[in-house]
């Protein structure tokens, strides 16, 4: 598989203050992505996620270090092309409508007339802001932006899109409708490249991830690898069984009513307490085995770090 | 409850009772401030700026708006009759002027009319336009007002200077011509007062101006001739003792050559009786 | 054209500014006002409606130019609309070129709109149109573009207030030149006197725009100096902006 973005080492330092003292952000960052997956690009605020992005996108000039788009070393005009680019908490033009907006940036690709009109409409119907078509973006909410700036970025139909906490500040609906336009792009075949501090999405939809902690690529393959298949431990919520009885099976979580939340840690258990319930005449209302989550091994790394 | 309801209504009240009367009493403050007689007016501090020349610098190239406004200033100045010594720097203020807008004509001429009839410095009226005609040199208007001004005070001589000074800038009307004629019979200089007018009268472009041409010579010949049997009548009275008899007396005992007539050919009346010589027509009336 | 399309957005921006409006209504009083003061004055009046109203022109189209000129780059950094289109395959001149477009055409429309009440004005005192007029306002616009661009320069590394003071700074020295003039020589030859010659040289001389006094006294002016102007005004306003081009190509945007 073609390699669609290469990082290699690369290092930015900022002069911040009066009296410029240098402050490092990016102290050698290398990643890669493969072309047709979803990367997410993970890390704590203040890591340098967006500052990496920025670097790649030309709107800031690294110090050290080498960046290939497509193959081709630096940032051209023509690499560009096949860019698309959501930036955190996006904010446009106020003035311009929905469809305004996205035939401005139709123009910066040089879209003709027709096939403009076209992609504009497809594309309002994609990120569902077809009734926001001649509304002023002033009276947008967030995430009525959010979803234009989607629109945006995928004016040109990019190979390889990057979004910057594309799903900050969305409602659960909203975040759902997007990770699925998320995964069907990934179908038709781009490849996305995600910044996020939210893990959840994250683990959800993404194929590699890379941990970015202090300006450093602390980890970096695919998800799968990085969370093992270990079960931590089982919640089983039961009822119609004395607690007494299950001291020895598990720690109680809470009580309500007359249902009890278990905690099992040991796997065996789990069939003694099934035994029991058997026997009790008692009812199992969830069974749910909490494996590793990302959560848990960013929270851990990032300790470490 | 009822009375709770009334007191913000109440503030409302006095709030704008009050605004009412601090209107008033700025409206009479302000009335009764402009009786107070007073010694300059705003924008008075124009007078200490040293010279026009430094002030074209803070106009950022906008010298000709900033000599208008001082203009209008300047006019509203010396309309304010209550400042009794506005007169000290009006050569000053019109200088800066002229400094700033050099071909900005009216100023000239209303600081020399401000000079000579409010101020009555007539060599300062005279200075002003001598400035407007250095900067401006084919302006005719200067020398000519400053003609008239000069006439109106009866300085003939500084008059008909002034009048020549305009005949010789292309474009002067004709008139400058004949008033500089007419100065000059003012000060008896009679020959060049007769040239002029012959050249007005054979230049003429219309019948009026012939006419006016054709009064002015009679006029001239006739005190050139009065002057001259005047004088010859004095001679007589020195030889003989009394006045001749009649004017034939004058060219029997060989004192004229022969007896003058006005520019009709008439004679001159005498009267033996005063030795007054009168013209047989009053000249205007021709 | 993408350089069009930036030129065309910003040029929607601007005609919506408020603060365009707020400078063309006091334009348009200053205008009526001239009326008024010529009523003021003794002599010729004409002479007072035709000074005040190319200073109007002059003095709002040159606010005009520095208000919003000050912003343009600015609150795209600022705001952070930048990212997006400078993400899009369009070189940094571009988007400059585009910017200062755009302003200049906001600029045109308002002067023809100053330029046409001045025009009306005139009309209603003298019953002809003033042609010559045109030719002073011509020149004013010049002088616009050049402070555009200047406004434009610092916008790409200041704020706008900082900005404003300085484009405003160098309209009010570039009308001093021949301050500098007077100065140069009354200065001793040497190091001192050649500094101030090298200063004078680079520093624009904003008084080549200025025919408002030959216009109102109806001077005429030989053809070469228009030539000489215009050409100069092009020539100082391209320096400026490859200026711009080059602060902002190099610049990092956090």
């Amino acid at each position: 598989m073609a390699t669609v973005l290469n990082i290699d080492n690369l290092c930015k330092a900022f002069k911040i203050g009066f009296v410029p003292k240098k402050r490092e952000i990016l102290k050698g960052v290398s990643l890669s992505v493969e072309a047709g997956e979803i990367f997410g690009y993970l890390g704590p605020n203040g890591a340098g996620k967006t500052t990496t992005l920025k670097c790649v996108l030309s709107l800031i000039f690294p110090d050290r270090g080498k960046i290939e788009i497509f193959g081709h070393p630096s940032l051209s005009a023509r690499a560009k092309e096949r860019l698309g680019y959501l930036p955190e908490n996006p904010y446009f033009y106020d003035y311009l409508t929905g469809a305004e907006f996205l035939d401005f940036y139709a123009r910066l690709f040089g879209l003709k007339k027709k096939e403009k009109e076209e992609k504009i409409d497809s594309l309002l119907r994609l990120v569902g802001m077809e009734k926001a078509r001649d509304l002023q973006l002033r009276k947008f909410s967030r995430g009525m932006l959010q979803r234009v700036g989607l629109a945006q970025a995928l004016i040109n139909d990019p190979a390889l899109l990057f979004l910057d906490e594309p799903l900050g500040g969305l409602d659960p609906l909203g975040r759902k409708e997007l990770r699925d336009i998320i995964v069907r792009l990934k179908k038709e075949g781009k490849t996305i490249f995600l910044c996020s501090h939210i893990l959840q999405d994250i683990e959800m939809i993404c194929d590699r991830v890379a941990i970015i902690v202090g300006g450093r690529v602390i980890s970096q393959g695919a998800l799968q690898s990085l969370i093992s298949e270990k079960v931590l431990f089982t919640e089983v919520t039961l009822s119609g069984v004395d607690p007494a009885d299950l001291v020895d099976l598990g720690e109680p979580v809470s009580t309500l009513g007359d249902r009890i939340l278990l905690k099992v840690l040991q796997e065996d258990n789990i069939d003694n307490l099934m035994a029991l319930m058997h026997e009790r005449k008692g009812r199992i209302h969830s069974l749910i085995p909490r494996t590793e989550t990302l959560e848990d091994i960013f929270v851990d790394m990032v300790r470490q770090g | 409850m009822k009375t709770e309801n009334r007191r913000p209504n109440g503030a409302a009240r006095t709030v704008i009772l009050l605004l009412f009367l601090l209107c008033g009493s700025i409206v009479s403050l302000k009335w009764a401030v402009e009786r107070i007689p007073r010694k300059k007016i705003p924008g008075a501090s124009i007078i200490y700026i040293p010279s026009g020349k430094y002030l074209k610098f803070a106009t950022f190239g906008y010298s000709s708006l900033v000599a208008d406004l001082i203009y209008l200033w300047a006019i509203q100045y010396y309309t304010t009759y209550t400042i009794v010594d506005r007169f000290e720097n009006l050569e000053h203020i019109f200088s800066i002027i002229a400094e700033l807008d050099p071909q900005y004509t009216d100023p000239y001429e209303v600081g020399a009319l401000i000079a000579v009839t409010e101020a009555r410095d007539l060599k300062l009226a005279l200075k002003i336009l001598d400035l407007g005609l250095a900067k401006n040199p084919d302006q005719w208007i200067f020398p000519f007002e400053a003609g008239h001004h000069a006439q109106r005070a009866g300085d003939y001589h500084t008059a008909r200077e002034y009048y020549e000074k305009t005949m010789k800038i292309p474009g002067a009307p004709e008139i400058a011509k004949r008033l500089y004629a007419a100065a000059g019979f003012r000060v008896m200089d009679l020959e060049e007062s007769w040239k002029t007018w012959l050249e007005v009268y054979n230049t003429a472009p219309d019948e009026r101006t012939r006419k006016i041409a054709s009064k002015h010579l009679y006029q001239v010949k006739a005190a050139s001739d009065t002057i001259l049997i005047n004088r010859t009548a004095a001679t007589f009275k020195e030889k003989y003792g009394r006045l001749p008899a009649d004017l034939e007396e004058l060219v029997r005992v060989g004192l004229l050559a022969s007896l003058p007539k006005d520019l009709d050919g008439k004679d001159y009346i005498y009267n033996p009786k005063t030795g007054e010589i009168k013209a047989p027509s009053v000249w205007w009336k021709r | 054209m993408k350089t069009r399309a930036i030129a065309l957005n910003t040029f929607k921006e601007a005609i919506r500014d408020r603060i365009l409006y707020l400078l063309f209504f006091f334009a348009a009083v200053s205008l009526a006002f001239s009326r008024l003061l010529a009523v003021l004055t003794v002599g010729d009046r004409l002479k007072i409606i035709k000074d005040v109203g190319l200073a109007s022109i002059s003095i709002f189209g040159v606010l005009m130019a520095i208000l919003i000129g000050t912003g343009l780059v600015y609150k795209e950094i600022d705001k952070k609309t930048i990212y997006t289109l400078l993400s899009k395959p369009i070189e940094r001149w571009q988007f400059l070129l585009g910017k200062f477009l755009g302003l200049v055409l906001t600029l045109f429309i308002m002067t023809l709109a100053m330029s046409g009440i001045f025009l009306a004005i005139l009309f209603l005192h003298t019953g002809k149109l003033e042609g010559q007029m045109l030719l002073a306002i011509l020149f004013i616009f010049l002088e616009l573009v050049l402070i555009t661009a200047v406004a434009i320069l610092f916008s790409c590394f200041s704020t706008p207030i900082l900005s404003s003071i300085f484009s405003l700074s160098f309209y009010l020295i570039g009308h001093l030149s021949w301050g500098l003039e007077t100065l140069i020589q009354k200065t001793r030859p040497g190091a001192g006197r050649a500094a101030l010659r090298g200063l004078a040289a680079i520093l624009p001389d904003l008084e080549n725009f200025n025919f408002k006094t030959e216009v109102v006294h109806g001077l005429t002016i030989d053809p070469r100096f228009y030539l000489f102007s215009a050409f100069y005004g092009l020539v100082y306003t391209l320096f400026i902006l490859a200026l711009a081009v080059l602060i902002f190509k190099k610049r990092d945007f956090v």
